[in-house]
């Protein structure tokens, strides 16, 4: 019998990317000359699962125009999973960023902007799942998600950009306005982090993409055989 | 901080990650299998059926 | 019929049909009051405590909160008796109906606002802020606009679901949380110190900026919402 689900190409592509920049991150970037000493290695891995949560919710928001313009159900599919997989990014973002605190401010939990935005993200795509569930009519419940996604896609900065009105957080801005920069070691080691992160969400998204078609063989193949 | 007590928030980081995703990776895996049984056994069904139809049709 | 008076038909229809029975707005009045006497009793730990820094959490809170039980009713009775789907049937343009929605929601809003802001500053705030009454309309009506707005586009989604009271706050309350800092951080600082325009200017430029990135995106997306 044929595979259903592709050759894991992009999964090996990624792994290696990660296992290297693993590598630099501990051997070829320095450590810390901050505080936070060798515990700032957490960023490596960090940082670039962040970048791939934000990706994958785009990837989500695109998908949402795409399908309320074709009607193709194929694009509620990728919608959906890309936004599974945010979720799943996001919750790892949520518990090394957990840990982060508690390393660099002695907290567990600490209100500061980007954590805050991500646990609202995190309500907010869940409450995609919660739209999914209530609506029982296909085309209707991808309309909704589709509708939902954009304006979840849209709100998430417009939160983050609002918590600069909150007294002030604890973040490191490391580029941009007031970062300090990145040296190159650390640049390239990160660089690679963030390449093997966003191949992995490409990956999982893709595979889980393939698994909801393989679902919908399923369901149509059950009601051409009269349910 | 000294790297012994950094390395244990590090490795805690990099631990949750890894059970995490795999754990994904290994459910999902098991949905698949599952679905392509489904898949099969649908298939073999709809073939039997028709297979059936046809011989009906010939009588 | 152009589409101003079609969006006026529609208004005119609601606050007909609100205004004939009333039950919606005193319920509504009742329960923001209610909310601030719970708010008292909750806050206050010792006697005599100062409030002050709470007051805008509290105001915006409640109205939030009063907005999800409107916004519930108001689209139950379109469902139940079927006047959404008559009002489908006209020629009408969807958005047209959006901004009809929105703005029907936002006179309700503002209905209990009159009532209950006088009330509120009567309970909670010593400094009187009549000098800063045009900042404090300011703040209120465009947090107003983006909570009318995004409320109806979700409450149209919500409302074709199974489990459509519950659906609503989970969808708009984490959707809100912009307009509940910006609002919340200068209805506190009108009250507490009486700023003006100059050091709320940012705030009111990041609700305006909600306002017309949520009404673009309700814009562009009522007419999935709403359905066939």
């Amino acid at each position: 019998m044929k595979k259903l689900v592709s050759a894991p190409a992009l999964f090996v592509g990624a792994g290696v990317l990660l296992v290297i920049g693993a590598l630099l991150a501990f051997w070829y970037a320095p450590i810390d000359a901050s505080s936070m000493g060798f515990s700032q290695k957490i960023f490596y891995y960090h940082a670039p699962i962040a970048a791939a949560a934000i990706a994958a919710f785009g990837v989500a928001f695109v998908a949402a125009i795409v399908y309320l313009r074709t009607q193709d159900l194929l694009w509620d599919r990728l919608g959906y999973v890309s936004v599974r997989i945010g979720l799943l990014f996001s919750i790892l973002v949520m518990i090394t960023g957990m840990i982060w605190g508690k390393a660099a401010w002695g907290v567990w939990w600490a209100w500061e902007p980007r954590l805050t935005t991500f646990l609202l993200a995190c309500f907010l795509y869940a409450a995609y799942w919660v739209l999914r569930s209530v609506v029982d009519e296909e085309q209707r419940r991808a309309t909704y998600a589709a509708v939902f996604a954009v304006v979840a896609f849209v709100d998430v900065p417009i939160t983050f950009f609002a918590t600069r009105f909150l007294p002030e957080g604890l973040h490191p801005v490391v580029v941009g306005p007031g970062g300090g920069g990145m040296e190159g070691s650390v640049a390239l080691s990160f660089a690679v982090c963030l390449v093997g992160m966003l191949l992995l969400m490409a990956a999982l998204i893709r595979r889980d993409v393939e698994i909801e078609l393989i679902k919908d063989r399923v369901t149509d193949l059950k009601t051409s055989l009269g349910g | 901080m000294t790297v012994e007590e950094g390395a244990r928030y590090v490795a805690a980081v990099y631990a949750v990650i890894m059970a995490v995703l795999v754990a994904y990776y290994i459910i999902s895996s098991r949905r698949v299998s599952a679905l392509q049984r489904d898949v099969q056994l649908l298939e073999e069904e709809t073939r039997r059926r028709q297979a059936q139809a046809t011989e009906a049709g010939a009588e | 019929m152009g589409g101003w008076a079609q969006f006026k038909a529609i208004v005119r229809k609601d606050l007909i049909r609100e205004l004939r029975t009333r039950d919606m707005l005193v319920s509504m009045i009742l329960f923001v009051i209610l909310a601030m006497i719970i708010f008292h009793y909750a806050f206050t730990v010792e006697e005599g405590s100062d409030l002050t820094w709470f007051t805008g959490g509290m105001l915006w809170v409640t109205f939030i909160f009063a907005m999800l039980l409107g916004l519930n009713r108001s689209f139950a009775q379109e469902k139940d008796e079927r006047c959404l789907d008559g009002l489908l049937l006209c020629p009408v343009d969807r958005v047209t109906i959006f901004l009809a929605k929105t703005a029907g929601n936002l006179v309700f809003l503002l209905i209990i606002q009159a009532v209950a802001v006088p009330v509120f500053a009567l309970f909670f705030i010593e400094r009187s802020f009549l000098g800063d009454l045009l900042p404090f309309l300011v703040v209120l009506l465009l947090a107003d606009l983006g909570i009318c707005s995004l409320g109806t586009l979700l409450a149209t989604i919500s409302m074709n679901t199974r489990s459509r009271d519950l659906l609503l706050p989970i969808l708009f309350l984490p959707l809100i949380v912009p307009v509940l800092i910006a609002a919340t951080g200068a209805t506190t600082l009108i009250f507490a110190e009486g700023t003006g325009f100059g050091s709320l200017a940012m705030r009111m430029l990041f609700l305006l900026g909600f306002d017309a990135v949520f009404l673009v995106a309700a814009w562009g997306t009522y007419d999935f919402a709403i359905g066939e």
